[in-house]
């Protein structure tokens, strides 16, 4: 009798134990402490990292394919044109605070983040020519460009174009960053910058695309934290303090491999690598020979390894491998080759003729201001350039600044040599970097053909047509010498190893934590 | 405080006083409190100050003749040799770039000193004059210049650095004037305050009361008898300037990049404590051995 | 307080005081911005991309093409208005972002304050009643550690010792009393460095007082002298410091909440210059003034009635 008891107990504790719920908290450590983190407004990476999971977008991006699969859209078309895309959206989806989505809520997020008045510095830029949208009935909406616009699924498909609730942002109005509402697998419970953000479950979600694992949140509780001292990231996980830590420095990365309690999720990130941009309308980066020179004598194998213990590979040009339309042609570009950098320097005038260990020409030693950030290793990376120039006889004056300050040197062009890296899975990317209207052309380039290219690029359906244009486009670039690559961003994500099931979207930064459970 | 005993107890032999009674004592009150110092030990003959004078004479010349020992400059790399400890790298080993370190911290003196050294030079020139005028000449004098050095106070100082560093550019000499402006207010302050504390003493109401002008009182009077623990606050400013430097150089908006200046150093060498800990320690020890030296210093010369 | 005066009179100019002090004080941050070179609009609009119009409309609704003049006495004229404005880069109310960061702040200084002075106390004494023998180098060496150590080197042992060798606390985020112990005692022993120096040298300096000797003489206990005679009049300069130290905490905190990744006004202020965001600092000077101007009131007061000197006698006569 006693044990029949303990039998229906342990019979019933399975059951309750089979039922789907969630169960467990981690704790996710974030990078960076962003401005802001209304996906509309804001452009940082970080904040689509927690947001990827309160959101739901029209259509998601199959990371294995790439590939777009239905989300919030069932199903959608797109005019022979290119220009007019109908999405039939799917029914029964509610937003958190209850609001039902439909295509009314997809008019009025479109026309939020177009509104010029939000100043948005991603999202508004990813519609491109966006013209207006049209609500055909209830579940209907049809977007209509100015032009043919390619890359409009694939924006789309991000946290920036993500729906929130029209009911919400009317009543939250400037503090709607504080209370953001969608439709995705976590509640956005509590935010306080700085501080912390915590999701929960969403209970009612039953609309998750294909690429999800599960149907519902498996976590009772994700927080998120800011954990922007590089040093202290391998303390937090070594501590138990945060279960998953994003950017973990190289050399902890490598020790962490080594202890049985944690693991590192290596993330290649599509976009632009890290680059240097080369200001070509500054003596003496206008001549072609001295930019390519410059990359000739700069060792980026020594730089990567250095640096970052070989956990990133050496970039040859503007996209990373494995970005879509990432052409291998560019690596044959300019092997480290400090003979052949001195040989062209020669030739474009620059010799030491005072012999100081600086080339000069008519007088003018061959000094480069170069800036930088203090993100992404770049203290340690141009030291290290530093070091390989100055072999060269080519001084370099080095200005580390902050990121507002960084625009302004770039507004006003005084630099020579300034960095970035962006994230992004279309090539369409490189036209925010290298139109001579575009907004970071910080290599200050104005090349009409190159214009042309990009701008027709954007306007290709065909997906090899597409990725011929940009090998064209990225072949020139390097050509020309615009950019020093310098490395492919990896997002060296640290992870315990009670966390399972941790897997990042197409565009690398951002996980599917719907899918995550822990082992208690 | 049998330590105290033994000073009351020189000062009443020196008084010609076997032991101390309430008479007695009650006599003592009415003598400036001046000659009731003790005669300070030689400075040479204590072996702390010993000990500080050669640790900081060593940073000197140290900084003096590295440019003869190692002309080649502290950015000097040989990548083979990347993290060795001391021993296998040099008397204080590599860091990650292989530099040697020991190199690196002798050219840092030199930086590091001479940031300090302006950083204190601007807050002391500002902040004695204000402080001294404001606490010995008091009534709407120190009301003025409190007011004053309370705005400036109540002004984040960070606000301040980070404006100093907006409009000079970066580089150790804007983070000196950045430091340097905001260690004035605080030393202005503590000068008011010492000033203050002497002037409520009887004598200089004595002194005030045979009419004595304020400005001789200001410099006869309170300056020498504020001067051990202004000394004291001085050499104490020079670790605060040194660390404060040292911050913006961790916010990143302090030196470029490589700069050997000792909490730059410190910062860079954060990243690879567990791989190697000597990158950062090495610098982090001579920043912690200098202020103490300073600070040992700055005692002693106070009590003479 | 001037002997004799009203209390009331006393109030009213000390509030007089101190509404002089907050209009230098922002008066100040206005001429560094207008020092600083750059368009605060094209700072701010530089990310989004946008057109020249748009900067230039954005330019006119933020009232930079004004004279300076007007645009200053706008600036004053907002707070009138009574509340704070709203942030022109987060475009939020810059009141309710800073009541979000002040607790955890106050918490932090608060704490850091009361581990520095215990600390700077305890280590100060100990050098000056033995002082010349080994206790006193052993803490004057601890107290200069103190001074030279950056909070960025020892935050980081603390959390490599007491964080993720012995696990007794955690290194991250705010919570309970706990996840204050490291940030606080990274804090302290820094500030505790100063205080301690302070400390050292004013009871040194009052142990030679003629009046400790007659307190002596007395045969009045060690621990009274202490206390009554020695730490009273000593505790002008230190409770000074101390409200120094506060003031300077406010936004200088900024190295040990990014090491323990705590939120804070520090990092809000670093985020309101980087980005020129004029309302934004604004609001934070104005706060950091008003804190510190309550606890300098506070230690003006505890310093007359710890030194009874000074009642009798203001400097001010």
């Amino acid at each position: 009798m006693r044990r029949l008891l303990l039998f229906l107990l342990l019979a019933a504790a399975l059951a309750t134990g089979c039922t789907p719920r969630s169960e467990g908290r981690i704790v996710y450590g974030l990078t960076l402490n962003p401005t802001g983190i209304d996906p509309h407004i804001n452009a940082s990476s970080e904040l689509g990292i927690p947001l990827t999971s309160v959101y739901d977008t029209l259509v998601y991006q199959d990371p294995q394919t790439g590939g777009f699969v239905p989300g919030l859209a069932e199903r959608w078309e797109v005019s022979a044109d290119g220009q007019v895309y109908t999405f039939y959206l799917r029914r029964g989806v509610k937003f958190h605070d209850g609001t039902p989505f439909n295509a009314e809520a997809v008019r009025f997020n479109l026309e939020r983040i177009t509104n010029p008045d939000l100043a948005s510095q991603k999202a508004r830029f990813m519609l491109g020519p966006f013209e207006r949208a049209e609500v055909v009935d209830e579940y209907t909406i049809r977007i209509v460009m100015s032009e043919p616009y390619a890359p409009l699924l694939d924006s789309l498909s991000q946290v920036y174009l993500a729906m929130a609730s029209p009911a919400a942002i009317q009543k939250w109005g400037l503090e709607y960053q504080l209370h953001q509402t969608g439709t995705g697998p976590f509640i956005f419970a509590e935010f306080v910058p700085g501080d912390h953000l915590t999701l929960r479950p969403n209970p009612d979600y039953a609309w998750g695309p294909r690429v999800y694992q599960h149907k519902t949140a498996q976590l009772a509780e994700i927080e998120f934290r800011f954990f922007t001292d590089a040093a202290t990231r391998a303390p937090a996980l070594e501590s138990g303090e945060a279960d998953v830590m994003g950017e973990v420095p190289p050399l902890d990365a490598v020790r962490l491999q080594k202890n049985p309690n944690f693991r590192i999720q290596p993330v290649p990130i599509p976009g632009l690598s890290l680059v240097y941009f080369m200001n070509v309308t500054r003596p003496p980066l206008d001549d072609l020979r001295v930019r390519q020179a410059l990359i000739y004598g700069t060792d980026r194998q020594v730089i990567v390894s250095t640096v970052f213990q070989g956990t990133s590979p050496v970039a040859c040009g503007p996209l990373t491998a494995v970005t879509f339309g990432y052409d291998p042609a560019v690596c044959q570009f300019y092997p480290y080759d400090p003979s052949r950098a001195a040989t062209l320097l020669e030739e474009a005038g620059w010799k030491d003729t005072d012999g100081d260990g600086i080339r000069d020409r008519n007088g003018q030693p061959l000094t480069l201001d170069l800036y930088l950030m203090g993100w992404g290793y770049l203290p340690d990376i141009v030291q290290l350039m530093a070091s390989q120039w100055a072999q060269l006889g080519i001084n370099v004056n080095m200005q580390k600044v902050t990121y507002p300050e960084a625009l302004q040197i770039a507004k006003d062009g005084t630099h020579h040599l300034l960095p970035f890296s962006s994230s992004g899975t279309d090539p369409h990317i490189l036209r925010t970097f290298f139109y001579s209207q575009a907004r970071f052309n910080w290599s200050k380039v104005n090349d009409p053909e190159l214009d042309g290219w990009l701008d027709e690029a954007a306007r290709l359906f065909d997906r090899n047509q597409r990725a011929a244009l940009y090998s064209r486009i990225q072949n020139r670039i390097m050509e020309q010498a615009l950019v020093i690559p310098i490395r492919d961003y990896v997002n060296l994500n640290g992870v315990n190893n009670r966390v399972q099931g941790l897997r990042f979207d197409a565009q690398g930064w951002f996980p599917w934590l719907i899918d995550v459970t822990v082992q208690q | 405080m049998r330590v105290y005993f033994a000073d009351a107890k020189r000062y009443l032999e020196r008084q010609g006083q076997e032991q101390p009674t309430l008479m007695r004592t009650m006599r003592i009150l009415e003598i400036p409190q001046l000659q009731a110092r003790p005669l300070p030990r030689p400075l040479l003959r204590q072996p702390v100050a010993v000990l500080a004078i050669l640790w900081l004479t060593g940073v000197i010349v140290g900084a003096a003749v590295i440019p003869y020992l190692a002309p080649e400059g502290p950015q000097a790399m040989d990548l083979s040799r990347a993290m060795l400890p001391p021993g296998r790298g040099g008397l204080l080993g590599t860091d990650f770039m292989g530099r040697d370190i020991f190199v690196r911290l002798l050219w840092g003196g030199r930086l590091t000193l001479w940031m300090g050294i302006r950083a204190l030079a601007l807050a002391v020139g500002l902040g004695l004059p204000l402080g001294l005028a404001a606490g010995s000449l008091g009534g709407r004098v120190d009301a003025i210049v409190m007011r004053l050095i309370d705005a400036w106070l109540a002004f984040p100082s960070l606000l301040l650095a980070l404006t100093v560093l907006a409009i000079l550019g970066r580089g150790l000499s804007s983070v000196a004037i950045a430091v340097g402006l905001a260690a004035a207010a605080p030393y202005a302050r503590i000068v008011r305050a010492t000033a203050r504390e002497i002037r409520a003493q009887p004598y200089i109401e004595a002194a005030i009361a045979v009419g004595a002008s304020p400005l001789r009182i200001a410099l006869r009077h309170i300056l020498p008898n504020a001067a051990p623990a202004l000394a004291t606050f001085a050499a104490i400013q020079l670790g605060w300037v040194l660390l404060h430097g040292a911050g913006l150089n961790y916010m990143g908006l302090g030196a470029p990049p490589g700069t050997p200046e000792w909490g730059a150093m410190l910062a860079e060498g954060r990243d690879y404590l567990r791989a190697a800990p000597w990158v950062a320690a090495v610098p982090g020890l001579a920043l912690t051995f200098t202020v103490l030296a300073a600070n040992i210093l700055g005692d002693r010369l106070g009590r003479e | 307080m001037l002997a004799g005066e009203p209390m009331l009179g006393y109030v009213g100019r000390r509030l007089l005081e101190a509404a002089l002090v907050l209009w230098l004080a922002i008066t100040l941050a206005f001429v560094a911005m207008q020092l600083t070179p750059g368009d605060p609009a094209e700072t701010l609009l530089a990310a989004s991309g946008a057109s020249p119009e748009e900067i230039d409309r954005l330019r006119a609704d933020m009232g930079l093409d004004d004279p300076v003049p007007v645009q200053y006495i706008r600036y004053l004229t907002g707070l009138f208005r009574g509340d704070l404005g709203i942030s022109w880069l987060q475009r939020r109310p810059v009141l309710s972002m800073i009541l979000e960061q002040l607790p955890a702040t106050a918490e932090l200084a608060v704490a850091g304050i009361w581990m520095g002075t215990l600390l700077g106390i305890f280590l100060g004494l100990l050098a000056a009643i033995y002082r010349g023998t080994w206790v006193d180098s052993l803490a004057t060496t601890l107290s200069v550690l103190g001074l030279s150590t950056p909070v960025f080197w020892s935050g980081i042992l603390m959390i490599l010792l007491f964080s993720v060798h012995l696990r007794w606390f955690p290194s991250s985020g705010r919570g309970d009393l706990r996840h204050l112990v490291l940030p606080a005692l990274t804090l302290g022993f820094s500030l505790s460095g100063s205080i301690a120096r302070l400390v050292r040298t004013q009871v040194v300096e009052v142990f030679r007082m003629p009046y400790i000797l007659a307190a002596q003489a007395r045969g009045i206990p060690l621990w009274r002298v202490l206390l009554m005679h020695v730490l009273r009049p000593a505790a002008g300069p230190i409770v000074a410091l101390i409200a120094l130290q506060f003031g300077f905490l406010l936004g200088g905190a900024v190295v040990t909440e990014s090491v323990f990744a705590r939120q804070g006004l520090g990092r809000l202020a670093v985020q309101a210059i980087l980005w020129r965001d004029l309302p934004l600092i604004r609001g934070i000077v104005i706060t950091g003034a008003i804190i510190y101007l309550l606890v300098s009131l506070l230690a003006d007061f505890l310093h007359a009635w710890l030194d009874p000197r000074l009642r009798e006698r203001p400097a001010g006569q």
